[in-house]
């Protein structure tokens, strides 16, 4: 994987483009992605059990799966986001902000249209 | 002879009744002859291995957009003729030319395959083919990513198409909302193709909106700040954004949908607590930002094609980037206006009809922005201009009644009307498909490197935009007569039988432009005008600069970038990237090799989703082993690159006439 790059490296240097250029190195074993991924699917199941055993009162159900669902959130952009890395400016911070806008707005609006609680049934 | 009971289930799940009539066995026939002549062609000639090593295995943007235009045409044509039907129906009142589970159909169809597998891959299309040369780079940011998408949007589209006549279309329309496509009401396998085959083609719509959203903030030619980006990337970037957000909402919803078909939960059934609202809530939350994702990149070709033909840098470049962002944070603000007669409250309707009304603002900047443009300039009348042309009038047209639907006691009126039907093809054919025709037309030449034939050209041009306009005016005025939509017939007597004949003369004059457009591109692929310069319309962007059709690696030397009209500079100031390259300025360029994993991730979605929508689940489980499978393959072959030497490089621009002696 590392074989050498000479020729497109030195030819992206001199056009100021480096940015380009993958950064090949060597990495150990993805510890973290997979903890993440494992880390996922216990948090996802996890609140379909909950769900399907019935276990508690609907209202702190709707709580707990909450507070697993936001965990998950976290865990994900913590682990395969890319949020912790930058060379250069991050741009990869600006999307994800715009992201946060975004999903705020549709959830607060969706519960805000909702709320009429005047189901088809 | 008795038939062994496999057999048996066999046929009758895969070719139930509504298989079995006229229109399909007519269907089954002609996808006979089609297969017949692709053996021919690929096994009995053997092409197959051209179109192996340079079609399907490509990871070329240039590539796969010739691939999306191929398959968005195909699917014009496919919507088109369910359009053709359904005015057929409706011409005469009383008519049953169509039952009404196929009118249904046939209705659900032209939609699903209008918005997902016409719109979006010529999209698709364009910014494939323009983007990267817009902004000086040599690919996207993700080539096998890219391919990816081409193939799942192509699986996507073969699975939803393959319900026509395998198993039974869907028919909730193309909204397909429930409790109508719920299991109690539709228990065919109709309404599965439909998830199934969107849920697919959405995850290959979502890598390209991340793929186009990175290529566009980090690959652009040094120089080029954001504020000398192109308008098309400016709308591309804004579009991308628009489907990472926006997808997500429809895919939870499907899902959601296809969790209560085939494993009886009540997400939005009837009973047991199910909130079928909820749906309609998620949909639109995805739905009407679509409506922009498919109309901003109408804009962006649009503001290159006024700027283009009329010889003048564009009016306005400031307020015109400014007005597509603003469009894109309202595109999410106003999805509740697509069910106001659910009854959410004042509070909520009113919010969301002003809104609504505000993207009129930006809108209208825009399109005054068009015409400042035009304003002493030195206009040619191309077909590329003339779609522009058309589309100013019919746009506003289309949303001045977008601003009455936003009324939302009047909408209270014509909801469901065929006032809304004609709203909606006043902007998405006026807007869309005018746009993506002008585009088309535009970048062809840089595209295939031959222009098509300008007077055919206007000959489809004139018959489409009259065949629009006799096809959708009348429909406005049966929307008020109260004419529904969707409804598969209607008695004598109404009032409605003139207009409807008349906007089914329209629909056939729409069908013949069809005709002419494709006989246009046949013609002008063998005679047409061959582009040996490069610069066909004597452009100002960037893509002009080099050869048409563009050389495998884009640009020999990365241009660095001074002006917003990069080309235009260039060719003002004399120094042309032609004549200011020398052999020594050349360097090797590492390209990405194809590689069969798109096709193949495509396919093995493919089994996938075949065995939900029949609830095979050892298919089922085959084909995500498969998924699995490819992806391993893929991350652990990194054999990934291949150089390309300065040599090869240095005979190639040579042969173009492209380089210093």
């Amino acid at each position: 994987m590392a074989e050498p790059r000479t020729a497109p490296e030195q030819s992206a240097r001199e056009e100021g483009l480096e940015f380009l250029e993958p950064r090949v190195h060597g990495e150990g074993f993805p510890m973290a992605q997979v903890f993440g991924y494992g880390g996922s699917l216990l948090l996802t199941f996890g609140s379909f059990f909950l769900v399907t055993r019935h276990l508690m009162p609907p209202v702190i159900l709707l709580a707990v799966i909450l507070t697993l669902a936001i965990g998950q959130a976290a865990l994900q952009l913590g682990v395969f986001m890319h949020i912790r890395e930058s060379r250069g400016p991050a741009w990869q911070l600006m999307p994800l902000g715009l992201a946060f806008f975004i999903a705020l707005g549709m959830i607060g609006m969706s519960i805000w249209i909702m709320m009429f609680k005047a189901g088809v049934s | 002879m008795a038939l062994p009971g496999w057999m048996l289930y066999l046929i009758h799940t895969l070719f139930p009744a509504d298989t079995r009539r006229p229109t399909e066995l007519g269907a089954d026939v002609l996808i006979i002859a089609t297969g017949a002549i692709l053996f021919y062609i690929l096994i009995i000639k053997g092409r197959w291995r051209h179109v192996w090593t340079e079609w399907i295995t490509t990871v070329d943007h240039k590539k796969i957009a010739v691939l999306y235009l191929i398959g968005a045409i195909a699917m014009l044509f496919r919507a088109g003729v369910d359009a053709l039907m359904l005015r057929t129906q409706l011409a005469l009142p009383h008519q049953h030319l169509l039952s009404a589970l196929e009118y249904d159909q046939l209705f659900t169809t032209h939609g699903t395959i209008m918005i997902f597998f016409m719109a979006m891959p010529f999209i698709f299309a364009l910014f494939n083919a323009v983007i990267p040369l817009q902004i000086g780079s040599r690919d996207v940011a993700f080539p096998r990513l890219n391919a990816m998408s081409f193939w799942l949007f192509a699986f996507g589209a073969l699975l939803l198409n393959m319900s026509f006549v395998v198993g039974g279309s869907p028919s909730a329309g193309w909204t397909a909302y429930p409790p109508l496509s719920e299991n109690v009401f539709l228990p065919g396998v109709g309404q599965n193709y439909y998830l199934m085959s969107l849920l697919i083609a959405g995850i290959g719509t979502t890598m390209t909106g991340i793929n186009f959203v990175v290529t566009i903030l980090r690959m652009r030619a040094p120089g080029m700040t954001l504020m000398k980006l192109p308008l098309f990337a400016w709308s591309a970037l804004m579009t991308s954004a628009l489907i990472i957000f926006a997808f997500p909402p429809l895919t939870v919803a499907l899902s959601m949908t296809l969790i209560d078909r085939l494993f009886q939960s009540s997400f939005f059934t009837l009973g047991h607590g199910g909130m079928p609202m909820m749906y309609v809530n998620l949909f639109w939350l995805f739905g009407h930002p679509e409506v922009y994702i498919v109309v901003l990149p109408a804009f962006g070709i649009f503001s290159e094609v006024v700027a283009t033909f009329s010889s003048k840098r564009l009016f306005g470049y400031e307020v015109m980037v400014a007005s597509l962002v603003s469009i894109m944070f309202l595109a999410y603000g106003t999805w509740v206006h697509h069910f106001f007669t659910m009854g959410a409250g004042p509070a909520v309707n009113a919010f969301f009809g002003l809104s609504t009304m505000l993207i009129a603002i930006p809108t209208g900047v825009k399109i005054f922005n068009w015409i400042f443009t035009m304003w002493g300039g030195r206009i040619r009348m191309t077909v590329a201009m003339l779609y522009q042309m058309a589309f100013i009038p019919t746009f506003v047209i289309g949303g001045a009644t977008g601003i009455i639907l936003a009324t939302v006691p009047v909408d209270y009126q014509f909801h469901n009307t065929y006032f809304l039907v004609a709203h909606f093809h006043n902007v998405l054919i006026g807007g869309t498909l005018f746009g993506l025709l002008s585009g088309m037309y535009y970048w062809w030449p840089k595209m295939f490197g031959m222009k098509l034939d300008e007077h055919q050209g206007k000959w489809a041009f004139w018959l489409f935009f009259l065949g629009f306009w006799v096809t959708f005016f009348p429909q406005y005025l049966l929307g008020l007569e109260g004419m529904q939509r969707r409804m598969n017939t209607y008695p004598f007597g109404l009032g409605w039988h003139l207009l409807n004949v008349i906007s089914t003369i329209g629909a056939f004059g729409m069908g013949a432009a069809f005709i002419v457009l494709v006989y246009n591109v046949v013609w002008s692929l063998r005679y047409g005008e061959r582009d040996l310069t490069g610069d066909a319309w004597d452009g100002r962007t960037l893509e002009w600069a080099i050869s048409s059709p563009a050389p495998e690696y884009n640009f020999a030397r990365i241009p660095v970038i001074t002006d917003r009209d990069p080309w235009w500079a260039m060719k003002e100031s004399g120094a042309t990237l032609a004549n200011s390259l020398s052999p020594a300025d050349i360097h090797a360029i590492e390209m990405p090799k194809n590689t069969p994993v798109p096709f193949l991730l495509g396919a093995s979605f493919f089994l996938f989703g075949f065995g939900m929508v029949f609830s095979w689940w050892y298919v089922a489980v085959l084909g995500l082993l498969c998924v699995i499978a490819t992806l391993i393959y893929s991350g652990f072959n990194y054999e990934e690159h291949a150089l390309l030497t300065a040599d090869v490089i240095r005979g190639t621009e040579a042969s173009l006439g492209r380089l210093q002696a």
